[in-house]
C-alpha cells in the first residue's frame, strides 16, 4: 500500500447532506495512469476535488506517498501535497501573463522571479507555445489555454497529475493533439495520473487501467481491455462504449455485443431499420428475434434501410444478472470470471 | 422592420426628452447663473471665511471614508465567502441593514447610543465625546459606506475570481494567505477600485449625517453649507453661494471620476461567466469563528446598540431616565401619531411609489436603447447621475423651475427620477446582459413580432431585476431627505424632512419615535419584496434544468 503513488479507501463525500461519493476504493501505482470514466454528475470531479485536497471526506482516507493527507478529522491543505491538476475550464488568471502563470508553481516554492520566469518558459517551448510567454488569457485560444494549463501542472514537478476532463472545451482536433501531448509529457515525468473523462473512446486508449464511476461508486476497475470485453453490468458495458443488450431465446442470462462482435452475411435473421455512414466504417441497426442489435462493419454502406438480411456474432459477454446493483465490494472485482461465453442458440 | 424602427425612435425621443429636462438643463441653467449673476463675486465666494473649511472638511471626510469603508467592506465580502463561516446566512443579511436604515436615523441613533445622555452614558456612565466631532462623522459615514463596498466586492468576488482560479492557485502550491495576495485581491482590483470611486463621490454628496451628527458641533461640509445658506433665502449672496458650491461638487466629483473610469472601464466591461459556486476553499475552523466573532463585533456596535437605543429613547418617558420598564411610555408615539405626520407619510409613500414605477420604466427604456450604438450616449449619460450630488441636482431644478415649481410635489419628483435613474438602470441592464441573445432570436424565428417576443420570452426573466430596481428606488426615495429638505414647501414635506426638521428642533423624544415609524415604514416593503424576488428566482431556478423553449407564438 505505501509503494504505491495514490492510495484512497472508503472515501465518503457529501454536500449538506446529498451524498456524492459513497466508500470510493482506488489505487494507482507511480507511473501509472488511471482514468476515472462514468457519466456527469457520477462524482469524478468531487473525487478528484477530495484528493486534490479542496473537499474534506466525511469519512475515509487519502494517501499520497505513503503519507496521509485525507481523513475526517484532519485535511492536509492543497499545497503541502505533491500533487498538480489540470482543470476543466482551464483556470487560468486573468491577470497574469501565460509566463506569469507557469512561473507561479516555483514562485510559491520560493524560487526568484528571473529563475521560475526561466523555467516556465523552457516549459512552454517543450509544449510548443513559447512564443505565447507574454499573452493574458483572453488573447488565448481554447488549445493554447489549454496548453499553459499543462505547463503550470509540468512546472508544479508533482509526483502525481490529477487531470479533471481537460479536454471537454476543447474541439475535437485539438483534442486529439492536446491529448497526444498530456500523456507523452506525463509519461517524460514519470510520475502518476488520475484522468477524468466522459468519452469512452478517449479514455481507453491512455489509460493503463480504468475505473468506472456510477453514483458515487466505484462499480468496476480494470484494464481497459477488461472494462470493455467484460463489464460487469449494463451500465458499465455503456460507459465504455456502444452495445447491444440481446435477449436468448432459452431464459439463460441475457448477453452484451459489441458492435465489431457481430457481422452481416450468417446464420441468423434480421432487418435493417438504420444505416449510418461514419466514414472508415458503417452502423447498422437490425431488428432481430433477441432484440435491436448494432452491427459495424468496414467500408461504405453494402444494404439500405429496410432491407431483409442475416448476421452472425463472432462473440458476446453474458450478463451475471446477480451484480446489477453494484456493491461497494464490486470494485476491487478480478476479472477472471468466465470470460467469452457460448453465443446463446 | 419599419415598425421596429419607429419604436426605437420613439423610445429614444421620450428618453432624450426625459434626460435633457432634468439633468442637462438644470446643470447648464446654474452654470449660466454662477456666469451671469456671480461673475466677479465668484471669486469672493470662493475666497470667504469658513467655505474653505466646508471645502476641506468635505475632501478630507471622502478621503477618511474611502480609505476607512473600502478595505471593511472588501474583508467583509471575503470573510463572508467563507463556506464554515458560522451564521453565515444571518451575517449576509446584518450586513446589509445600513441599506434599509435612513442615514439621518443611523446617523442620530449613534448620538442617542454614544452621545452625552445617551443609552450607554444612562446605562454604564460612559458615552463618547468625540461622537459628535469630525471622527464620530467619519464613522458613521463609513458604517453607512460599508454595505456598498460589500456589495460590489461580492458580486466581483462571484463574478471575477471563480473559486477555480484559488483552487488552481492553492494545487499549485499557494498557501491560503499567499493565494489571497497573488490571486483573489488582484482578480478583485476593478472592483475595489469601483467600490473606492463610488464611495468617494457618494460622500462628496452626504447630506444627513453631517447635518445630523455634526453641525451642533460647529462641523461644515459644502453640502451643510448649502442648506444653510438656501434657509437664509432672503440673501442673494448666499443663493449664489449655494450654487457656486454645488457646481463645485460636480468639479470634484468629475475631477475624480474621470481618470478612473479612463482607467478601469474597458476592464470593467469585459464580462465573465459568474459560477454558481462562489465558495472559497474551505478554511480552517478556527479562522471561521475569529472571524463570526468580528462579524458579530461590529454588527453590535455599529448598528445594533444604536438601533437598541434609538427605540430605547422613543419608549422613554424623558431624556437622561434610565430606559428602565418603569420609565416607559408610549407618550412619544402618540405625539407623533398625528395628522400632519400621517400626510407627511403618505405623501413619501405615493412620491416613492410613482417615481419608482417611473424610474424602472425609463431605466429599462434606456437599458433596451443601450444595445444600439444611438442609446450608448444617453446610457453613459444616465450613469453619470450616479456621481451628481443631490444637492447639486436640487438646486438646478429649483433654478431651473421653480418660478413653476417651487415647493411643489412635482419638482421632488423630478429630483427623484434625475438622481435615481441609475439606480433604475443598472440592475436592469445588467439582467439584459446576462439574458441569452438567442433567447430573444429563437422568440423571432418561432414567428413573435417585436413586442410580442419582448413580453413573452424577456420580461418573465427580466422579472426579479425589474421588482429589484422598483424596490431600491423607492426605499432609496423614501430615504432621501438632501434634495427633499431643499426643495420642500409648505404642504409638501415628506416624512424624511419631518424628522430632519424634528432633530434640528432638538426634540429627542419624539424625533426617536419618528425614525422608528420611519424605519418600519421601509423594512416591512422591503421583506416583502425581498420574498418576492426570492420566490421569483427560486421558480426559474427550477425551471433552468429545462432546455428554454419560446412561447408558441401569438402575433398581433
Amino acid at each position: 500500500m505505501s509503494a504505491d503513488t495514490l492510495h484512497v479507501r472508503d472515501l465518503t463525500v457529501s454536500y449538506s447532506g446529498v451524498p456524492a461519493l459513497s466508500r470510493v476504493c482506488l489505487n494507482v501505482a507511480p507511473g501509472e495512469v488511471l482514468a476515472l470514466l462514468g457519466p456527469s454528475g457520477s462524482g469524478k470531479s468531487t473525487l478528484l476535488h477530495t484528493i486534490a485536497g479542496f473537499h474534506s471526506p466525511q469519512a475515509g482516507e487519502v494517501w499520497l506517498n505513503g503519507r496521509r493527507v485525507s481523513s475526517a478529522s484532519r485535511s492536509e491543505p492543497p499545497e503541502r501535497r505533491d500533487l498538480a491538476m489540470v482543470f476543466q475550464n482551464y483556470a487560468l488568471w486573468p491577470h497574469l501573463s501565460a509566463l506569469d502563470t507557469v512561473a507561479y508553481p516555483a514562485r510559491r516554492r520560493g524560487d526568484g522571479r528571473n529563475v521560475a520566469r526561466a523555467q516556465a518558459l523552457v516549459i512552454l517551448e517543450r509544449l510548443n507555445v513559447g512564443h505565447l510567454a507574454d499573452r493574458h488569457p483572453a488573447e488565448l485560444s481554447g488549445g493554447e489555454q489549454q496548453r499553459v494549463g499543462l505547463a503550470r501542472a509540468l512546472a508544479r514537478r508533482a509526483s502525481l497529475y490529477l487531470f479533471d476532463e481537460p479536454t471537454a472545451h476543447l474541439d475535437s482536433h485539438v483534442r486529439g493533439v492536446f491529448l497526444a501531448e498530456l500523456v507523452t509529457r506525463q509519461r517524460d515525468t514519470g510520475a502518476a495520473a488520475v484522468y477524468a473523462a466522459h468519452d469512452a473512446e478517449e479514455t481507453l486508449g491512455l489509460a493503463d487501467r480504468v475505473a468506472l464511476l456510477a453514483h458515487g461508486r466505484v462499480i468496476q476497475v480494470g484494464t481497459p481491455q477488461q472494462v470493455y470485453r467484460e463489464p460487469v453490468n449494463e451500465l458499465a458495458a455503456k460507459l465504455t462504449g456502444p452495445v447491444s443488450v440481446l435477449t436468448s431465446p432459452g431464459g439463460s442470462p441475457r448477453v452484451l455485443v459489441r458492435p465489431e462482435w457481430a457481422s452481416l452475411d450468417g446464420d441468423r435473421d434480421g432487418r435493417v431499420v438504420e444505416v449510418w455512414f461514419r466514414g472508415p466504417h458503417s452502423d447498422y441497426v437490425l431488428v432481430t428475434d433477441q432484440g435491436t442489435l448494432l452491427v459495424r462493419e468496414p467500408g461504405p454502406p453494402r444494404h439500405e434501410r429496410g432491407a431483409q438480411l442475416t448476421w452472425r456474432l463472432s462473440h458476446s459477454w453474458a450478463l451475471r444478472e446477480s451484480t446489477m446493483t453494484a456493491e461497494p465490494s464490486v470494485s476491487q472485482l478480478p476479472s477472471q470470471t468466465p470470460s467469452s461465453v457460448a453465443v446463446p442458440e | 422592420m419599419a415598425g421596429a424602427r419607429y419604436l426605437r425612435g420613439a423610445t429614444l425621443g421620450v428618453v432624450t426628452v426625459a434626460a435633457v429636462s432634468v439633468v442637462l438643463t438644470p446643470l447648464l441653467v446654474m452654470a449660466r447663473t454662477v456666469w451671469i449673476e456671480g461673475g466677479a463675486d465668484v471669486a469672493d465666494i470662493l475666497t470667504a471665511r469658513g467655505l474653505s473649511s466646508a471645502v476641506k472638511n468635505t475632501f478630507l471626510l471622502a478621503v477618511a471614508v474611502t480609505v476607512l469603508a473600502v478595505p471593511l467592506g472588501t474583508a467583509l465580502a471575503l470573510a463572508l465567502r467563507r463556506p464554515n463561516l458560522p451564521g453565515r446566512a444571518v451575517w449576509r443579511v446584518v450586513i446589509l441593514l445600513p441599506v434599509l436604515v435612513p442615514d439621518f436615523v443611523l446617523g442620530y441613533s449613534w448620538l442617542r447610543a454614544y452621545g452625552r445622555a445617551g443609552f450607554t452614558d444612562d446605562l454604564l456612565g460612559v458615552h463618547w465625546p468625540g461622537v459628535q466631532t469630525p471622527v464620530g462623522v467619519t464613522v458613521v459615514v463609513v458604517v453607512n459606506a460599508v454595505p456598498l463596498v460589500y456589495l460590489i466586492t461580492a458580486v466581483g468576488l462571484a463574478a471575477r475570481s471563480e473559486p477555480a482560479m484559488e483552487r488552481a492557485a492553492r494545487v499549485s502550491g499557494g498557501t491560503a494567505l499567499s493565494v489571497l495576495r497573488t490571486i483573489t485581491l488582484p482578480l478583485l482590483g476593478p472592483a475595489t477600485a469601483t467600490a473606492a470611486v463610488l464611495v468617494f463621490v457618494l460622500t462628496l454628496g452626504t447630506f444627513a449625517i453631517p447635518q445630523v451628527m455634526g453641525s451642533p458641533a460647529g462641523f461644515s461640509t459644502i453640502t451643510t453649507r448649502i442648506y444653510s445658506n438656501l434657509a437664509r433665502s432672503s440673501d442673494p449672496l448666499a443663493f449664489t453661494e449655494a450654487v457656486t458650491l454645488a457646481l463645485l461638487l460636480v468639479v470634484i466629483a468629475v475631477l475624480v471620476v474621470a481618470p478612473a473610469d479612463a482607467l478601469l472601464g474597458p476592464r470593467l466591461r469585459v464580462t465573465r461567466v459568474a459560477t454558481t459556486d462562489s465558495t472559497s476553499v474551505a478554511g480552517s475552523r478556527a479562522g471561521g469563528r475569529w472571524a463570526a466573532t468580528g462579524i458579530a463585533c461590529y454588527s453590535v456596535l455599529a448598528m445594533g446598540l444604536p438601533l437598541l437605543a434609538l427605540v430605547a429613547t422613543a419608549i422613554t418617558r424623558a431624556v437622561g431616565l434610565a430606559p428602565t420598564p418603569e420609565n416607559w411610555t408610549l407618550d412619544n408615539f402618540l405625539a407623533v401619531l398625528n395628522a400632519r405626520n400621517g400626510e407627511a407619510l403618505g405623501r413619501s409613500v405615493m412620491l416613492a411609489a410613482v417615481a419608482a414605477s417611473v424610474l424602472v420604466v425609463l431605466g429599462g427604456l434606456v437599458a433596451a436603447l443601450e444595445r444600439s450604438r444611438s442609446g450608448r450616449g444617453l446610457a453613459t449619460l444616465v450613469s453619470l447621475t450616479l456621481v451628481l450630488p443631490g444637492s447639486t441636482l436640487a438646486l438646478g431644478l429649483l433654478l431651473a423651475y421653480g418660478r413653476w415649481l417651487g415647493g411643489t410635489l412635482a419638482i421632488i419628483l423630478l429630483a427623484y427620477i434625475a438622481k435615481l435613474w441609475a439606480f433604475a438602470h443598472r440592475p436592469i441592464s445588467g439582467a439584459l446582459d446576462r439574458l441569452p441573445p438567442d433567447e430573444l432570436h429563437a422568440a423571432r424565428i418561432s414567428g413573435a413580432a417585436p413586442l410580442t417576443a419582448i413580453r413573452t420570452v424577456v420580461l418573465r426573466p427580466l422579472a426579479p431585476a425589474l421588482l429589484a430596481a422598483w424596490l431600491v428606488c423607492f426605499l432609496t426615495a423614501l430615504h432621501e431627505v438632501t434634495m427633499s429638505s431643499l426643495l420642500y414647501g409648505p404642504g409638501s414635506e415628506t416624512l424624511a424632512v419631518v424628522v430632519l426638521n424634528s432633530a434640528e428642533l432638538g426634540q429627542v423624544g419624539v424625533t426617536s419615535a419618528l425614525s422608528v415609524v420611519i424605519t418600519l415604514v421601509l423594512l416591512i416593503p422591503a421583506l416583502g419584496f425581498w420574498i418576492a424576488i426570492r420566490g421569483l428566482n427560486r421558480g426559474k431556478a427550477s425551471l433552468s434544468p429545462v432546455p428554454p423553449v419560446p412561447e408558441p407564438a401569438h402575433v398581433g
